[in-house]
């Protein structure tokens, strides 16, 4: 008899699985990063209200060291990478992850969870692309069923234009609990030119657009999932269903 | 931020449309809208959009321009005009113009304290605020009304010294004490900035943050001054988080917000006073060394159109900017846009692009498809040896799990744990397999396992580093080996979960019951289990055959079924009662039951 793999490892081999076929390679980077990697280089001063966006779990007796609090540290460190050998944009990153929030835990609110990240930097990047990129990505994970989507103004520091994106399933193959039901999927936006700044790539030149989604989000929504906590129980009674 | 539908309109002469319709401008032009509730918006205005959108006339702003709906009048676009004080009234001195780069007294003379009219009253209330008297009411309306912070103190609790009366800025004294309007003594650090009577030498409130009971208004105040000031974010946003006191001043100054706005909060506040508590504007005093210079961000159509993937004209470019009051020139194919001195946001190119992108519709831009790329993407090591490893032990029966990295020892641990439980970070990943190995080993009956297998593929933080291992848990034990790296060339295509929807379980405990019984030849034990099954009640959650024998002729087939309820612990008596119908009906179809 098989074992099961976890829902989150499955949604991660699909998602490879569609970005692979898309040109982008899966980056990674370290739990503990660095203020300037996790903040400073993303254009989020310090003492700037932005940083109270999220709730950020500190290092004790390292100086300016956290467990990451989203996985875009990545970004950086990868387009730093590259530039270090040498190698010139195009690039095109995805960024599976564990990312951290200081928070109390409930049935939606994990202090750790998984967050999968994209980043494309050419330089003929537009919004545009940025919309299909995502959409691509939303309609081939959801297969048969028809995906609709939304692109609303929103601000995260390290993007310049800011996008909340929205999505829903339509039509009758769409699970009946969420047909036609608009619901907040991503960030997205274009890269602020600070952060090309940060690793190094010329801002004038390069543009790129980036979005990071939660990945317990998107295995709760396509699954049904009702509490958050399960992702990390250990509990089989939920795993082996996947 | 609380917008009342009511207190918008205040800005508009044409009648706005419905609360629900607003908040669709915002959502899709501007901001979220967190809930609606008797014409009342909860507006999620962005860290971007705080020097300007904490208040009823920025939201008002923003639908002007989604909405196409022309201003009554734009209170930040009127003409200010502060007549100095009379020679030897009230004087101002600021230490340090960085940490308050402007302040000005207002002195007026003669109020009457007193309830407010039932409008002010009415719009407070109606977005969560407390009334409290005419002045405090009107220095509080034209906070929420356009950003600027504003306090008053009674000058009959100042001291006057040679006919003058003297309000100071300055850093705190260490262990110097304020008595805050919310009742609670402040002990404040050396860092935090006080506004102090400087005849009296006393702090009569924390700059930025709450004024304090020593020059309360009271209902016996005749002469009040009125702060209209600019605060450095960075050291309010750092005295209100070390005195744990956030309110709705420190929380706009944190923002950072325009010091050109202090004359327009000063206006409107003495203004309204005048009117709904009388009294005699004596003048102001101004202390503003550093005025605000005016910025400019150049950028070209074909600019944003890079930007945002767009075919828009200069055409349409200039009627966003129009819609936006964003004065621009054109230099060659430049918009030379010149923000407003509210708009503290808008500083290059990128951000002018966002300004017409969401005003015109993130809708309008059409997809565009990526361009294939020429080089292959690499296959990532890691995560190749993940896959494989996890292929590997899924096809031995073993199943994947997570555990949590926090735990109660470690190397290296969180300082500030909102929980306060498990600080560490785990060393191993033993631990938590085995609490998750022991937690499912109870529930094997239930799973219908013969043996809990598990593994996990996760981070340590050991000997300094940060490293990737795999644990393996079963019968014989609870084993982890750094993760084996494996040469990768291509991804594997590896089977995705086939999961239609998560079925919740039951955490109440379940009961297992064993039945064994003969069957003749050629008795399919499917057709056992059907007889089971639809005599057990909605309680059976498992059956299976677990064992088959044969004596002779005859056959043994023994059951193994799993009772468990959604809303209760199963007794005893539960099963018994189950149990009892289903041998009943396996003894009528003509099964022995062992």
């Amino acid at each position: 008899m098989r074992g099961h793999t976890h829902p989150i490892s499955s949604l991660v081999r699909e998602a490879n699985g569609i970005f692979f076929n898309m040109g982008f390679t899966f980056a990674e980077g370290p739990l503990i990063e660095s203020e300037w990697y996790n903040f400073d280089s993303l254009n989020v001063p310090k003492d700037h209200p932005a940083r109270d966006m999220q709730d950020t779990f500190f290092i004790k007796d390292e100086k300016d060291m956290v467990l990451r609090t989203h996985t875009s540290p990545v970004q950086v460190r990868y387009m730093e990478e590259q530039m270090k050998k040498g190698i010139a944009p195009p690039y095109r990153v995805i960024v599976p992850g564990k990312v951290f929030r200081n928070e109390a835990t409930d049935m939606t609110h994990e202090a750790e969870f998984f967050q999968l990240e994209g980043l494309v930097v050419a330089e003929d990047t537009s919004l545009a692309q940025m919309k299909w990129t995502i959409n691509q990505f939303l309609e081939k994970l959801f297969d048969d069923i028809e995906v609709e989507t939304r692109f609303r103004p929103s601000f995260f520091p390290f993007v310049e234009p800011g996008n909340e994106v929205d999505m829903r399933l339509i039509g009758e193959k769409a699970p009946e609990k969420l047909r036609d039901k608009w619901v907040e999927m991503m960030g997205a936006g274009m890269v602020h030119p600070n952060v090309l700044k940060s690793a190094g790539v010329d801002s004038t030149k390069y543009r790129g657009f980036a979005f990071g989604m939660g990945l317990d989000r998107l295995a709760i929504l396509r699954w049904g999932i009702d509490d958050i906590r399960l992702m990390h129980s250990g509990d089989l009674r939920f795993i082996n269903q996947f | 931020m609380k917008i009342s539908h009511e207190w918008l309109q205040r800005y508009f002469e044409k009648e706005l449309p419905d609360a629900q319709a607003l908040a669709d401008a915002l959502t899709f032009h501007a901001f979220e809208i967190e809930s609606i509730e008797n014409d009342i918006l909860d507006v999620k205005v962005t860290a971007n959009r705080g020097h300007d959108c904490l208040c009823h006339r920025g939201i008002a702003k923003e639908l002007s321009a989604i909405l196409r709906l022309p201003m009554k009048s734009d209170p930040l676009r009127a003409v200010t005009n502060l007549e100095a004080s009379p020679l030897g009234s009230v004087g101002v001195s600021v230490d340090d113009s960085n940490l308050c780069p402007r302040y000005i007294a207002g002195y007026i003379k003669g109020v009457a304290v007193g309830p407010s009219p039932e409008w002010l009253r009415k719009h407070l209330e109606s977005i969560g605020q407390k009334s409290i008297n005419n002045v405090v009411d009107a220095t509080n309306f034209v906070m929420f009304s356009i950003g600027q912070p504003l306090h008053a103190f009674d000058v009959g609790k100042l001291e006057q010294k040679d006919g003058t009366y003297a309000i100071g800025v300055r850093k705190a004294r260490t262990g110097e004490q304020v008595h805050a309007l919310d009742g609670i003594k402040y002990e404040l650090a050396n860092s935090m900035l006080v506004i102090t009577d400087e005849n009296g030498k006393e702090p009569i409130g924390i700059a930025g943050v709450k004024g304090g009971m020593p020059a309360s208004i009271m209902t016996a105040t005749k002469d009040i001054i009125v702060e209209s000031a600019n605060f450095d974010g960075v050291s309010v946003r750092k005295t209100a988080q070390q005195l744990k006191l956030r309110t709705d001043a420190s929380s706009r100054f944190e923002q950072v917000i325009s010091a050109e706005l202090a004359a327009y909060g000063m206006h409107a506040v003495t203004d309204l006073i005048l009117e709904i508590a009388g009294g005699e504007l004596v003048g102001f005093a101004d202390a503003y060394p550093q005025v605000q210079q005016q910025k400019s961000v150049s950028v070209e159509a074909t600019q944003i159109n890079v930007i945002l993937g767009s075919q828009l004209s200069d055409a349409d470019i200039a009627d966003a900017l129009t819609r936006l009051d964003l004065p621009f020139t054109m230099m060659a194919d430049a918009f030379v846009v010149e923000p407003p001195f509210e708009r503290l946001d808008l500083l290059i190119p990128e951000d002018i692009a966002e300004e017409v992108g969401r005003i015109i519709g993130y809708d309008k831009i059409q997809p565009a498809a990526l361009a294939p790329l020429q080089k292959k993407p690499e296959v990532n090591k890691n995560f190749y040896a993940s896959e494989r490893m996890r292929e590997e032990y899924v096809a031995q029966g073993y199943s994947e799990v997570f555990t949590s990295v926090f735990a109660d020892t470690g190397e290296r641990v969180v300082a500030n744990k909102v929980d306060g439980v498990r600080p560490y970070l785990r060393t191993t990943l033993i631990d938590g397999l085995k609490d998750a190995l022991e937690r499912n080993d109870r529930n094997k009956d239930l799973l219908g396992l013969p043996e809990v297998r598990l593994f996990e593929i996760g981070i340590v933080w050991k000997g300094g580093k940060e490293m990737t291992v795999l644990g393996t848990a079963d019968k014989a034990g609870v084993r982890e080996e750094p993760l084996p790296a494996h040469k990768a060339h291509a991804y594997e295509a590896l089977p995705l979960s086939h999961a239609q929807r998560f079925h919740s379980f039951s955490r109440y405990p379940f009961i297992t019951r064993d039945i064994a019984l003969w069957v003749s030849q050629g008795t399919i034990e499917q057709d056992v289990l059907q007889v089971i099954r639809s005599n057990a009640g909605e309680l059976l959650v498992r059956s299976e055959k677990f064992d088959e024998f044969k004596k002779g002729e005859r056959t043994s087939f023994a059951f193994r079924l799993v009772f468990q309820s959604f809303d209760r612990t199963l007794t005893d008596l539960d099963a018994n009662e189950r149990m009892e119908s289903i041998s009943n009906a396996l003894k009528a179809k003509g099964f022995e039951i062992r």
